[in-house]
């Protein structure tokens, strides 16, 4: 899986392109914990490129959050495709990690 | 007995690099059973790469050999099945996480119970040396 970073102003858009799988969850986790550490609080990651994730990415996801939280800012996840949403309905996480139709809309008014 | 319409077999390493080679296996045969609706082969690749994920990271070798993943599935006109061997690996008994034991902040717990949700039976055995998950979607389109 490979990922980009873009940063704006107001966010640090993420790219993952691939299978964010056991094997890209710990480059997920380092590439946020990295864009964090450099001061953007808010982190938008754009899966338009993700398609397929599993409970290992998920969970990467989600240790993704904690970061940005514990940082006091927020990740948020954007232009989730069909596989992705259904592994977030089945484990309920999409009332944590709420899709949002895209980058823009994630942070609105950030 | 109905006809078996596409099979795929792997056995390798258990390692990130096999359950990779997983994901090229099934974009393989889903060419060949191209009959199969978009739901079941989502729901059923991602139980069976969950399985296989599982075993890479949580079996354990019953001796100094190195642990080996298998997998062979096999596609019916009503059903897809997946067998995940854990070959040389020490006797086990994967259990399902506890809902409330899982809170939104738990970064891991949920693949057995997503595994369940995504098909409709599954059974781990002993088989001589090798721990077999078997995986079952019933498909009334396929």
């Amino acid at each position: 899986m490979q990922f980009t970073v873009e940063t704006t102003p107001a966010y640090a858009e993420v790219n993952g392109s691939g299978r964010l799988n056991m094997v890209a969850a710990p480059l997920l986790r380092e590439v946020v914990a990295a864009v964090v550490a450099e001061g953007n609080h808010h982190v938008v990651v754009n899966m338009e490129g993700t398609e397929f994730m599993d409970s290992s990415g998920l969970g990467a996801l989600i240790g993704c959050l904690k970061i940005a939280r514990q940082a006091g800012g927020d990740l948020r996840i954007a232009n989730v495709q069909p596989q992705v949403k259904m592994v977030l309905e089945l484990t309920s996480m999409h009332r944590v990690l709420n899709p949002y139709e895209s980058v823009d809309a994630a942070f609105p008014h950030a | 007995m109905p006809e078996v319409l596409a099979r795929s077999t792997r056995q390798g390493l258990a390692t990130g690099a096999t359950v990779d080679a997983l994901h090229e296996d099934f974009e393989t045969l889903w060419r060949k059973a191209d009959f199969v609706p978009d739901m079941d082969r989502m729901a059923f690749s991602t139980a069976v790469i969950e399985a296989a994920s599982n075993v890479v990271q949580h079996a354990v070798p019953a001796s100094d050999t190195p642990l080996q993943l298998g997998v062979e599935i096999t596609i019916w006109s009503r059903r897809l099945e997946a067998r995940i061997s854990e070959i040389g690996a020490a006797p086990s008994s994967p259990g399902l996480s506890n809902p409330s034991e899982i809170d939104d902040e738990s970064e891991s717990g949920r693949g057995l119970n997503l595994i369940h949700a995504l098909v409709s039976t599954v059974t781990f055995e002993r088989h001589g040396e090798d721990n077999v998950w078997v995986l079952c979607r019933d498909s009334s389109e396929a």
